[in-house]
């Protein structure tokens, strides 16, 4: 989380709005079962030459675990797009490349990705 | 615009207006930029599949979107996807033929139609053809061309591009690419939301670092009232100013919803 804050510059924001990121990420954490640090180590793989790379198919299943989440903490909207990315934006400081749904406004955002 | 100007504009623009239609005038732009590029043996190098992401089929959009492409597809309004088709040599003899009936290929170089029927086949297209290496590397670098003039006339028209990795996979399936494509990228295209110009020029390494004059270890040494010139002009902008970029970059994913 240190990473995530640091990389991010997460510590020049209001209080309330750290806050608000790390109890998400701690809800995230329960919703799952795992610590930030699985959170992490569980989208990474070990290559045959000792390289680390991402593992596509878990990365697929995070992004639909994501939404799942949002979608039952009741966010909706631009809400749910910008907590979504919050959890994301912690794995990305932390070196997992993933994205997901943009907030556009007057469309009321993309669906989910499959 | 001058050509230096729109040269030196060109950035990655990674943030689109998505909610923003690109005129399909503009896009034909493009792509008549890319189909008037230089190329070898006057082949069709590339395949461009333009998609306006609002009309493509709700599915098929949501079978594009992965876990590294989910919000440049939710930003960039038009993605045109860019392969290599491998059955390029098709048909080369021909178009050969008519370069030299047109006095492009000519005599003074040693072309001929003779040449061009009886020997090219066996000498040149029949070994490009026959190596899958050969044939890729060679077609990649003149697609590239292409794709290089097609970006250039998008930000000479006001939009914005990035070249993109996909997922190559789905875009098939989903887009009906034949097995001879080659994929190559995804061109992402659309109105800039970030500063077009990004606060600056990415940065880059002197010209000596790169260009040699007459052998490789004698480094190209820049003439200063050229590169003096080519800043009036725009081709050589200031670079990106950091914190600047950073400000921007924070208050465009709050706009959008993205990690910061």
């Amino acid at each position: 989380m240190r990473r995530w804050f640091e990389s991010a510059r997460l510590d020049d924001d209001p209080a309330e709005i750290q806050a608000h990121k790390l109890a998400l990420l701690a809800d995230f954490c329960d919703h799952t079962g795992q610590n930030p640090g699985e959170l992490v180590s569980g989208l990474l793989r070990t290559t045959k030459d000792g390289h680390t790379a991402i593992a596509a198919k878990k990365r697929i299943t995070m992004n639909n675990t994501i939404e799942e989440f949002v979608e039952k903490s009741g966010f909706t909207g631009k809400d749910a797009v910008v907590n979504g990315n919050i959890i994301r934006g912690f794995l990305v400081h932390n070196g997992i490349f993933i994205q997901g749904r943009a907030w556009r406004e007057g469309s009321g955002g993309s669906p989910a990705p499959s | 615009m001058d050509i230096k100007q729109v040269m030196g504009n060109r950035r990655s623009i990674r943030y689109f207006e998505p909610d923003k239609p690109v005129e399909r005038e503009k896009i034909q732009y493009m792509l008549e930029a890319m189909n008037r590029s230089s190329r070898a043996v006057n082949a069709d190098f590339v395949k461009t599949i333009v998609v306006f992401r609002d009309e493509l089929d709700a599915e098929v959009l949501e079978q594009l979107k992965t876990p590294t492409t989910t919000a440049e597809i939710d930003m960039a309004p038009v993605h045109m996807f860019c392969y290599l088709d491998l059955a390029y040599t098709e048909g080369a003899q021909g178009r050969l033929k008519e370069l030299v009936q047109l006095g492009a290929l000519n005599a003074s170089h040693g072309w001929s139609e003779a040449y061009v029927d009886e020997v090219v086949w066996a000498t040149v297209l029949k070994p490009i053809a026959s190596d899958p290496s050969i044939l890729a590397y060679i077609g990649a670098i003149d697609a590239g061309v292409a794709i290089n003039q097609g970006m250039l006339a998008a930000v000479d028209a006001g939009l914005g591009v990035c070249l993109h990795a996909f997922n190559t996979e789905v875009a098939k399936t989903a887009l009906g690419v034949p097995d001879h494509w080659l994929p190559l990228h995804l061109l992402l295209v659309g109105y800039p939301a970030e500063d077009p110009l990004t606060g600056g020029q990415r940065p880059r390494r002197p010209l000596s670092t790169q260009c040699f004059v007459g052998n490789a270890s004698t480094p190209w040494e820049e003439i200063p009232e050229v590169t003096e010139q080519l800043k009036k002009d725009g081709l050589i902008q200031d670079p990106v100013d950091a914190e600047k970029r950073r400000a921007e970059v924070k208050a465009l994913a709050q706009r959008f919803g993205l990690p910061e």
